[in-house]
């Protein structure tokens, strides 16, 4: 990511905070994907990224450019986010299903390579991505998302393989 | 499923990828979020410093196309929609600094929106940096003019639009920032040079809120008919700027305007004919004269159920005049004056609806028989009645011209354009007296809105 560029898109979103999208659309992928890796958990996850976009885009004035990058200063709001949430899911009740967040720093190589698979998903092809969404998100069986989409499940299986191979062919690319 | 030994790490990214619909949801609430900040933190010139407390909700026929319209047209930005069961009841635009709601109208369920209205009362002002640019941007977009740019005296430049949708919207550029002390000064200075119109004085002595205006190739034999047949009496006649001759006539109670042409003088403007109820004394020695004076005969006199002796005959300029006799205590009937002026349009609702809009026509009566054919009509504007029955058989419609006497010809101007007529002529004084401006309505009549500014 050109720092020049990510620097005119923080400064006219200072300027005015429509063009804030902008940057939701640039960063969301890495933030979620860090997110996930700590909290482990949908809901929860959702709720940390939506607090860590709000945080910033209410901050975002007070972000200073000063060589650090914004897509840092955005990690460094989740992380704040998670440990906030963290205090106070410990004072409350302790659900015994769920999950312990992390508590180390996941790898941010790892980090990286799944907020590039995440941007790959909203490339593929429409019906490759519904039933990656409705197979993996929505954890649906091959029979359910076949009956869903009114296709046979032969043809779920089929798309399923193709985004598949396409993922790991683009993902494969991008390591070269 | 997540935790099968056979996944491998890119399915494993899958089944943590974030949901569409969460990504989607989490934008339009930044961009919520930020349009509300926008709103909040705007601080430039005379516009609004707070977050804005209330926020017009536009109803619309097709709100998809209004949101294209407005983004077109005023830069309009949208912030979010809400789709439900195929249109649109919820969307949230942001022109310059400003929220506007929009949604489908739904009449059924109280959301009336202009179009089954007829029209809307209110306009929504913007403010802008050049209103001419904001102007061709709208009109290039499908606006319609309906009042143009002009500098007002309290130091804005103004002008009006209606949008496809029925919404009308002011688009002001402020060039002078001035206290109330000194528009109240400009205004007083501004009326120093023309005296308000009052109620008694918009009219002159001896009109009626409408008068017909007939023109025809030999105005001064119609003249000459009308004398004869119908004991009119000629009150003035000019030649006007055009060449033609322009006369007033007086019949009973009722002045009728007659222009056109002359045997010596030929015509070659557009013509103008009407039919009309004329109520004399005696409808029988009138329908005579009318005869001998040269008119064909469309029916002789017989007593009508309705409570009038009438008979009808046809001008040889091609006028129609149904002559009656009310059989009551006078012959004219209450309300009506000697002349009134009978329309057949083909669907008389429309007709009604826009003289209503434009001209404040008010008292309608409707006689309308069991298949929805509106037989009679009787619609007042101002002291004056205009009567109408549905085209059908030999009574097909016949574009008319009326001179309207008006307190405000600008304003009356405004509002017929508002209600979809085309205009003829914006408003300019004349040298008879008037201030005058001409429209022609959807149906094909012409009107002129007039306002006395120095008796005559």
């Amino acid at each position: 990511m050109p720092d020049a560029d990510e620097r005119l898109l923080v400064e006219a979103a200072q300027r005015d905070p429509s063009r804030f999208a902008a940057l939701y659309e640039r960063h969301f992928d890495r933030v979620y994907a860090y997110v996930v890796h700590r909290v482990r958990n949908r809901d929860a996850a959702e709720d940390v990224t939506s607090e860590v976009f709000h945080k910033a885009l209410a901050g975002l004035r007070r972000y200073e450019w000063r060589g650090a990058p914004f897509g840092a200063w955005l990690i460094r709001i989740a992380a704040n986010v998670i440990i906030d949430r963290s205090k106070r899911v410990a004072r409350e009740v302790v659900d015994s299903d769920q999950v312990p967040e992390s508590t180390t720093e996941p790898d941010v190589m790892l980090v990286d390579q799944w907020a590039h698979v995440f941007r790959l998903i909203e490339t593929l092809p429409a019906d490759q991505r519904t039933v990656i969404v409705e197979r993996y998100i929505e954890e649906r069986s091959i029979r359910e998302v076949a009956a869903r989409l009114g296709k046979s499940e032969g043809a779920i299986k089929q798309l399923q393989f193709r985004a598949l191979h396409m993922l790991r062919t683009r993902m494969e690319g991008a390591d070269a | 499923m997540p935790d099968s030994p056979r996944m491998d790490w890119l399915e494993r990214a899958l089944f943590d990828a974030p949901r569409p619909a969460f990504r989607a949801r989490l934008k339009s609430d930044l961009e919520r979020t930020a349009a509300a900040m926008t709103l909040a933190t705007e601080t430039t010139g005379t516009t609004a410093r707070v977050r804005q407390s209330a926020t017009p909700q536009l109803r619309v026929k097709n709100a998809p196309a209004a949101i294209d319209f407005y983004t077109r047209a005023f830069g309009a930005r949208e912030i979010m929609r809400f789709e439900a069961g195929g249109s649109i009841p919820h969307a949230e635009l942001l022109i310059g600094n400003s929220l506007i709601f929009l949604g489908e109208e739904a009449p059924e369920y109280g959301y009336p929106g202009p179009a089954s209205l007829g029209g809307s009362p209110v306009s929504i002002q913007l403010l802008v940096d050049d209103a001419d640019v904001m102007m061709a941007q709208a009109v290039a977009a499908g606006a319609r003019v309906t009042s143009p740019l002009a500098d007002q005296f309290y130091g804005d430049r103004t002008g009006r639009v209606t949008d496809p949708f029925g919404h009308s919207w002011t688009i002001v550029m402020r060039k002078e920032e001035m206290s109330v002390e000194e528009m109240y000064r400009r205004m007083a200075a501004m009326q120093g040079e023309r005296p308000a119109p009052t109620a008694e004085s918009f009219r002159p002595e001896g009109f009626h809120t409408v008068t017909p205006y007939l023109v025809v190739a030999d105005a001064p034999a119609l003249i000459d008919f009308v004398t004869r047949a119908f004991g009119g009496e000629e009150r003035s006649r000019d030649i006007g700027p055009g060449g033609g001759i322009h006369a007033d006539v007086q019949i009973g109670d009722s002045r009728l305007m007659i222009g056109g042409g002359a045997p010596e003088a030929p015509w070659r403007g557009q013509r103008w004919n009407t039919a009309f109820h004329l109520y004399l004394k005696d409808t029988d020695a009138a329908f005579e004269r009318a005869v001998q004076a040269g008119a064909t005969v469309l029916q002789a006199p017989a007593d009508m159920e309705y409570g009038e002796r009438s008979a009808g005959v046809k001008d040889a300029s091609g006028n129609v005049w149904y002559i009656a006799t009310a059989m009551g205590a006078s012959y004219v009937p209450e309300g009506l004056h000697s002349l009134n002026v009978y329309l057949h349009p083909h669907r008389a609702e429309p007709l009604i609806a826009f003289m209503t809009r434009a001209f404040g026509a008010d008292k309608v009566e409707k006689y309308a028989s069991p298949d929805g054919i509106i037989h009679h009509a009787r619609v007042r504007i101002g002291d004056s009645v205009i009567e109408m029955g549905e085209a059908r058989g030999p009574y097909q419609p016949m574009p008319t011209q009326f001179y309207l006497y008006v307190p405000n010809a600008d304003a009356a101007y405004q509002r017929a354009l508002e209600a979809g007529a085309e205009s003829i002529r914006p408003p300019a004084d004349q040298p008879y007296g008037d201030r005058n401006a001409g429209v022609k309505d959807v149906f094909g009549n012409q009107w002129f809105v007039a306002t006395q500014i120095r008796p005559r």
